[in-house]
Formats: C-alpha cells, sequence, structure tokens
C-alpha cells in the first residue's frame, strides 16, 4: 500500500470578525487522506468550503486549527513557494499574463528548478493539446477552453507531484469543456500524479475515479475511499442527486 | 530693497469679503442648487477655523519655543492621517498607523532636508518657515498616500485572482503584488508630475502668489516655488511609496498567502 500524499487532520478554517461582518467558519473539522498517485474529487453545493479546502493543500490558505501533511511532513515545514510548485493549481478562471504562449509557460520566480527550455515548452504545449507551434502565438486572445490548456500546461511544466484543480471547466463551453477533460485523463495516465479536483461536472467525477469527498457547509458529509465499492451505495445516492440539481438534504443553517 | 507695504486688512473690509459668498447664495437660490445652507456654514468655519488657527500660529510665532512648534506639526500629522486614512473605500485595521509612519517619515525627511540643506533655516524651528513648509509637504503626502492606498485595495480587489495565480506559481508574495504595487504608486504620482509640467503656466501656485501680495520680489517667489514643487514631488513619491509598502505587510502573510478577507 502507498503511503499517502496528503493526510489532512481536523483542518478548520474561520475568518476574524471584520468591521461589519460576523467571525465566518468556512471549514470545520475536516479529515481525509490521500494516496500518492490517486485522484481526490470535493464536491458539495457552492460556498460549502471547496476551494477554500484545495488551497489549504498549497497554503494559500492558512487553515485556523489541524494539520495539513504532505509527503510526510507537515506543510508549514516547506517553504511555501517551493511547495506551490509541488503542488500545483490551476484555477477555475485561467489567468494568463501579457505576452505569448510561452511568454506565460516561461513565467516562473528565479530559482524555480525544472526545465523550462523550448524542446520542453513545445512538448508541455503538445501535451494539453496544442500544436507546438503556437508557442509565439499572443496568450491574450486565446478562448476560454485554450487558456485553460496553457495554465495546466504551465503548473505541469514545475514536474507537480500533485495537481489541485480548482473547477477546471465550469467556465467552459462544452466542446472546451471535454478538449480539457480528455487532457486532464491523459495526464492521469501519463504520469505518476495525485490530483484533487473541484467540481460540479459528473463527467470529470466519474473520469477521474479516485475518493469522494462531500462537502455540505465547510463540514465532510460523506467520504467515500477509492478501494471501498461498498460504501458506494449511500454517497452516490445523495451526490447523484445534487450533480442532477435536486435539493441538498442536510444542508441546515448552523449557529 | 525697499518693498512696498502690504495693504492691512481691517475686520470691516472681511465683511464687505461677504458680499462674494452673497453672490454665490443668490446663484443657489436662483438656480435651486440648494447650497444655500452649506455656502453659510462653510463661509463661517472658514472664518472660525482660519481664526484660529492664526490665532494659534501667532501665539506660537510669538513663544518661539521649538517644542510649541513640534506640536502643531504631531497635530498636522495626526489630522493628515485621519484624512487619509478615511478615503480607504474599505476599513483597514491597523491603517491608521500605517498612515502615521509613512506620513511621519516622508514629512520629517523631506522637511528636513529643505530646512537644513536647500533652505538653511537657522535656527531650524523658526515657526516662519518650517509651519508653512511642513503643511505643504504634509499636504501633498496625504493625497498621494490616500489615492495609492485607495487603487491598491481596489486592484488588489478586483485582481485577486491574478495575485493567486501568481502565489501558486511560485512567486514570493511581495513580487505577486509589484503590478498591482505599480499601478497605485504611479496613480499616486501622475497628478504632481502633471502639475509640474504646468506650473505658472495655468495658474500662479499659492505661494507663490501669497508672497508677491506680501511684497516680495516675484524673482525670489519664484525661487522658493521651485523648492516647494520639487519638495512636493518628493513627498508624493516617499509617502505614497511607504504607504503601499507597509499596507502590502498587512494583506500578505510571511507564508506568501493573500489575505482575501481583507479585501
Amino acid at each position: 500500500m502507498n503511503a499517502p500524499i496528503f493526510e489532512v487532520q481536523h483542518l478548520s478554517v474561520r475568518y476574524p470578525p471584520q468591521r461589519g461582518r460576523a467571525a465566518a467558519a468556512i471549514l470545520d473539522d475536516v479529515s481525509f487522506s490521500l494516496e500518492r498517485g490517486r485522484a481526490l474529487t470535493l464536491v458539495g453545493p457552492s460556498g460549502s468550503g471547496k476551494s477554500t479546502l484545495l488551497r489549504c493543500l498549497n497554503r494559500l490558505v492558512e487553515p485556523t486549527a489541524g494539520t495539513v501533511t504532505f509527503a510526510g511532513r507537515d506543510i508549514r515545514a516547506y517553504d511555501p513557494r517551493e511547495l506551490r510548485c509541488r503542488v500545483a493549481l490551476v484555477m477555475q478562471t485561467p489567468v494568463l499574463f501579457e505576452g505569448t504562449i510561452g511568454d506565460n509557460l516561461r513565467l516562473r520566480p528565479a530559482g524555480v528548478p525544472g526545465d523550462f527550455s523550448e524542446p520542453r515548452l513545445r512538448s508541455a504545449l503538445s501535451e494539453v493539446g496544442f500544436e507546438p507551434e503556437r508557442l509565439g502565438e499572443d496568450a491574450t486572445t486565446l478562448s476560454g477552453g485554450e487558456k485553460q490548456r496553457v495554465a495546466i500546461a504551465r503548473a505541469l511544466l514545475r514536474d507537480p507531484e500533485v495537481l489541485l484543480l480548482d473547477e477546471p471547466t465550469s467556465a467552459l463551453d462544452p466542446p472546451n469543456v471535454r478538449l480539457v477533460l480528455t487532457t486532464i485523463s491523459r495526464l492521469q495516465e501519463g504520469r505518476d500524479l495525485s490530483i484533487v479536483a473541484v467540481t460540479h461536472q459528473p463527467e470529470l467525477v466519474r473520469r477521474l475515479g479516485g475518493s469522494l469527498l462531500y462537502l455540505v457547509g465547510g463540514r465532510v458529509q460523506a467520504f467515500q475511499a477509492a478501494d471501498d465499492p461498498g460504501a458506494r451505495g449511500a454517497i452516490d445516492v445523495r451526490l447523484r442527486a445534487f450533480l442532477a440539481g435536486e435539493p441538498v438534504a442536510g444542508v441546515e443553517k448552523r449557529a | 530693497m525697499s518693498s512696498p507695504a502690504v495693504i492691512d486688512l481691517f475686520v470691516w473690509q472681511l465683511a464687505l469679503a461677504f458680499g462674494l459668498v452673497a453672490v454665490v447664495v443668490a446663484i443657489s437660490i436662483h438656480q435651486s442648487l440648494n447650497l444655500e445652507r452649506d455656502l453659510t456654514i462653510g463661509s463661517v468655519r472658514t472664518v472660525v477655523q482660519l481664526y484660529g488657527i492664526g490665532f494659534v500660529l501667532a501665539a506660537v510665532f510669538a513663544a518661539a519655543r521649538w517644542y510649541w512648534v513640534v506640536l502643531i506639526l504631531v497635530a498636522m500629522i495626526a489630522v493628515a492621517t485621519q484624512a487619509a486614512v478615511s478615503r480607504l473605500s474599505k476599513p483597514l485595521a491597523g491603517a491608521g498607523w500605517i498612515a502615521a509612519t509613512a506620513l511621519s517619515l516622508s514629512t520629517a525627511a523631506t522637511l528636513g532636508y529643505v530646512i537644513a540643506v536647500v533652505v538653511q533655516v537657522r535656527p531650524w524651528w523658526e515657526p516662519q518657515y518650517i509651519i508653512p513648509i511642513a503643511g505643504m509637504i504634509l499636504g501633498n503626502s496625504m493625497t498621494s498616500a490616500a489615492l495609492a492606498g485607495d487603487r491598491l485595495q481596489g486592484d488588489l480587489r478586483a485582481r485577486a485572482d491574478e495575485v493567486e495565480a501568481r502565489l501558486a506559481l511560485g512567486f514570493s508574495g511581495p513580487d505577486a503584488v509589484q503590478p498591482m504595487v505599480r499601478a497605485a504608486l504611479r496613480t499616486a504620482m501622475i497628478p504632481t508630475v502633471n502639475a509640474m509640467m504646468t506650473v505658472g503656466l495655468v495658474q500662479l501656485p499659492g505661494m507663490m502668489t501669497g508672497q508677491i501680495l506680501a511684497g516680495s520680489s516675484p524673482l525670489l517667489a519664484i525661487r522658493y516655488q521651485i523648492v516647494v514643487v520639487f519638495m512636493q514631488a518628493a513627498a508624493t513619491g516617499l509617502g505614497s511609496l511607504l504607504f503601499v509598502r507597509l499596507a502590502v505587510l498587512r494583506y500578505l502573510t510571511p507564508a506568501h498567502q493573500l489575505r482575501r478577507y481583507l479585501l
């Protein structure tokens, strides 16, 4: 059995009260673990804390309580900049900067290790379904789906061990959704990559396989381990209902 | 060199100046602007506030003690801090200290250079020089810090995803917000740069006008005005730079995170 790449224990995130706003609990006592090379999908209604949980894994968000262990060490033991190269994030709305596709792929702070040579950039592009000749194309005029795939290539150039996907397809039209999904499936096969994805897309949930974590109001409502098909029934009913757009049972206003 | 004496202004002459206010009030009534009340209150405030500061300055000038001068400077910084912070569209805890630090340091540096090195005032606390010069410096620092702070906050809010994208790519916190810092500093400095381009062509600066009215030769007045323009440029740059640098430290954590909940 694989050692877990991520071990999350009793994680809570609360924002301090601001002027005119009460303190807010975003995540409440979340625990799970993820084996290396496996996938985990976070599902749940909007505002249930999925994106925040994802951002705790690359330490863009600091938990108020609990621990996150990455590759055997507390993530606070890593330099956050190094951690974020090993645990790469692809956001819901891809952010590309001014310049060419190549400029965007090369974008990195000084001292980031890895191969950013021309041949490597070209192969990264073809990995996400682009003709490598498009390296010199203006990145700001790409379609949403193309931008998302360039963003995925940019994350992959850091040779991450984990890819965090924050609703990678929700801002895209159906043809682009298919292209991005195919890209993600191919990556899973080609590398020993662990993936944590937030998604509402039943198709992505199915393709990724792996474990499922169902989050409501910042709490884990259900967790289904990849190798535990026995638990499938219960979570499947709830998940299918949620993904099909039925009202979520068990969402109550918390005090 | 003899200069013509300044014409004294008596209280009955000030009363005549109220005729000018009456003109605006008449316009307001005639055009239904509904500003009569504010105009009246504004006129009264102008008289009361200026008389108040006049008496304070007269007392400080007469006492001629350095600690009174320092006290006035501290009070001026406190008011400027309050004004700069109140212009942030979303309150930021600790912004008062940030503004106070930025304004104090930028004013002290600029004022120190002008008083000690350029004009060479002896003694350094001579109220006739230090108070008006400090006021002009502080006014510019305050405006630029407020402009820069508001722009920084708005940009960080609107472009938070961009900041997080850079952080996620392994950039440090300061590197990730550098484009917003640059935009904020440019916003703060452009009005000053523009003013330098047209100074003396469109309007005579207030200080120079005052000096000429008080009997100085125009050639001496413009020499002072040149120093004033340059020191205002320095105060603008230093004030906004310090404010933005310190504010960024509030919005970022040492672990290179953006505190989105503050935006």
